[in-house]
């Protein structure tokens, strides 16, 4: 009705709240608290979120296929992998051949699953040397494999039989598939006589475009008879996506609690102040003020006290945040300067005045409407 | 017409028993405007009901109540209130300053929330009252008569027809409580009818009439009439109607 009413009411409201500051500040330090808590646990949970999916992303970017036993594919053909190669568009397609070896360096020796890959610098990456575009000659070792023959680039190996010089060492994986390239050694495919693919890897970007592969490849390639197995491990990081919601409400619900203190608080400050000030409030309403302004004057003070606690509450959890990554090397910044952990911050800060007013909103209303008859007696 | 006037007013409370308390009983009451009406009578009486009443704070129970000829007898709260404002004005034993508030801004308080700024009207309101230099001072550093005068121009800001005043000398001393009741005199010739519940018999000094109140009946409420018509047989109940304005003695009505 009339907006100009606020400011008058504003600057009664901040003197009422100056003339008793102890119990002000407190209540301030109440809503500090709550907001406090809501903002750093709910970044907190959104950091290990973050973290996680940073972490575990790479799962969920590969897709497995190979060749249905149950229907009869023993292998998959060239026209398998066209087919596949249509269906999935975008990621890159890596067939591979694959066979189990005895694998020898000079001193140790192992067993180990060989692949036959053309393409291995698509899917996999080099600790040691250079994985090359076209694998032509030479062994591309798994990690583990390399550290149990004792053996690095330039090295000679026997495999099956056959002597081949290491040409990389691939870096360490960290993603669970059916392709474990860790105790694995990679051959170009000329090594191997076989007429048909073992397993395609499909390797995408993204989690989601895993996912679309995966879906597409079912719909098409398995549109008439399932000739492929899919592997995908999106579900599961979606299903670990969905653990991290749960933990991040979880925080929020914690931090909320205190919160909710924050507005008992709040709501017992008021009213207080409104018993004591009841005789104030009487004359205001006897010498004309409306009941309308009187609430307005309450839900001010109300609202002052959340503001500014909530005001504090969120410039300190900025610094505590902060902290916690200049103390702790192996929490990623960009991680927690992530633009969703402002959000949480917004939504602490808003909770925070909304306390406020909730919490005043009853005092602010009994006193308000008292007559004034009865607030004038002594 | 007059500035203010009850017709046939009565008030009751419904008391602890099953007998209500009659606070007012059949009171009629009028009071021509720039006249000083001084309303006495012993505590519980029913004087604070009546000042109430005639503020537009508690409502009659029966019998018609008008303020410059309207009738105001059953408005609705925010009516009240606005009439409350317009053209009532208060002054009470106990001041009754916002502690928070700066002179100037206690007697601009009824119009604080209004769209634009009484401050001017607030400050030569209290220059008119001697106090243009305390315009910024808060209650706390002013003097019990200072304070009085601040109540008394806050309860002029906005021209109000009537200005009630409930033992307006009564926590002061004899000097002091002269000087308010001086200013009451300037405010009473620019035509405000001022009517105070008193136990100050300088007040009925400076009254132009002195009407009492004795077990809620009123007796010399009319101007000009004399107390013919309305002789109290003093027959009435010996329940107290609640004093609401700064007497301690305990009212019934409180158990409410």
């Amino acid at each position: 009705m009339n907006p100009g009413a606020w400011r008058p009411a504003i600057a009664m409201a901040s003197r009422n709240l100056r003339r008793n500051r102890v119990r002000t500040v407190l209540a301030v330090l109440g809503v500090c608290i709550g907001v406090l808590a809501v903002a750093v646990l709910g970044i907190f949970g959104n950091v290990l979120a973050l973290g996680a999916d940073d972490a575990i992303g790479d799962i969920g970017t590969q897709v497995v296929l190979s060749p249905n036993a149950d229907a009869g594919v023993e292998s998959l053909s060239e026209a398998d992998i066209a087919a596949i190669r249509r269906a999935v568009g975008e990621p890159a397609v890596v067939p591979l051949y694959s066979d189990g070896a005895v694998v020898s360096g000079p001193t140790e020796q192992g067993f180990a699953t060989v692949y036959g890959v053309e393409q291995p610098g698509i899917a996999f990456e080099a600790a040691e040397g250079r994985v090359p575009e076209r694998h032509r000659q030479g062994a591309i070792l798994g990690a583990g494999l390399a550290a149990d023959l004792d053996v690095g680039v330039g090295d000679r190996v026997e495999v099956a039989g056959g002597q081949t010089r290491v040409v990389a060492v691939l870096a360490e994986s960290q993603t669970f598939s059916p392709v474990a390239p860790d105790d694995a050694v990679f051959l170009p495919e000329s090594a191997f006589a076989a007429d048909g693919y073992d397993q395609v890897l499909v390797v995408s970007e993204t989690g989601g475009e895993a996912r679309a592969a995966a879906d597409a490849v079912r719909e098409s390639v398995n549109d008439r008879e399932e000739r492929v197995d899919v592997f995908e491990l999106a579900a599961i990081v979606d299903e670990i996506d969905e653990f991290f919601d749960l933990l991040g409400t979880f925080l929020l619900g914690l931090g909320g609690i205190s919160l909710v203190v924050a507005g008992v608080s709040i709501l017992n400050v008021m009213l207080m102040s409104t018993v004591e000030r009841r005789q104030e409030i009487g004359v205001m309403r006897a010498v004309g003020v409306t009941r309308r302004d009187v609430l307005r004057v309450l839900l001010a003070e109300a609202g002052l006290i959340g503001a500014i606690g909530a005001a504090i509450g969120t410039a300190l959890t900025v610094l505590i945040v902060a902290a916690l990554v200049a103390a702790t090397p192996a929490v990623d910044a960009a991680i927690v300067l992530d633009p969703t952990n402002g959000y949480y911050l917004l939504l602490a800060l808003g909770f925070g005045v909304g306390v406020g007013l909730v919490s005043g909103a009853y005092p602010a209303w009994k006193a308000a409407n008292e007559r004034p008859v009865e607030a004038l007696r002594s | 017409m007059y500035s203010v006037a009850l017709e046939d007013v009565t008030k009751r409370y419904p008391g602890g028993g099953t007998e209500p308390v009659v606070a007012l009983d059949a009171v009629d009451l009028a009071v021509d405007p720039g006249e000083f009406v001084a309303v006495v009578g012993p505590s519980g009486s029913g004087k604070s009901t009546l000042l109430n009443v005639l503020g537009l704070l508690d409502d009659p129970t029966d019998g018609r109540r008008l303020l410059s000829g309207t009738d105001v007898t059953s408005l609705s709260v925010g009516e009240r209130t606005t009439a409350r404002k317009e053209s009532i004005g208060f002054v009470f034993q106990d001041f009754h300053l916002l502690p928070t508030l700066t002179a100037v801004e206690n007697v601009a308080l009824p119009t604080a929330f209004d769209p634009g700024d009484a401050t001017d009207r607030a400050a030569s309101l209290l220059e008119r009252f001697g106090l243009g230099d305390r315009l910024d001072h808060e209650p706390t550093e002013l003097s019990g008569g200072q304070k009085q005068r601040v109540a008394i121009a806050r309860s002029l800001i906005n021209d109000p027809d009537v200005l009630l005043a409930d033992e307006p000398t009564g926590n002061l001393d004899t000097d002091t409580g002269e000087s308010i009741l001086a200013e009451f005199e300037r405010v009473r010739s620019e035509g405000v009818a001022v009517i105070a519940v008193t136990h100050d018999a300088l007040v009925e000094e400076y009254a132009d009439r002195v009407v009492e109140l004795t077990d809620g009946v009123l007796v010399g409420g009319k101007p000009r009439e004399g107390d013919d018509g309305n002789e109290s047989d003093g027959n009435e109940s010996d329940d107290e109607g609640p004093d609401l304005f700064g007497d301690p003695s305990p009212a019934p009505s409180e158990e409410r």
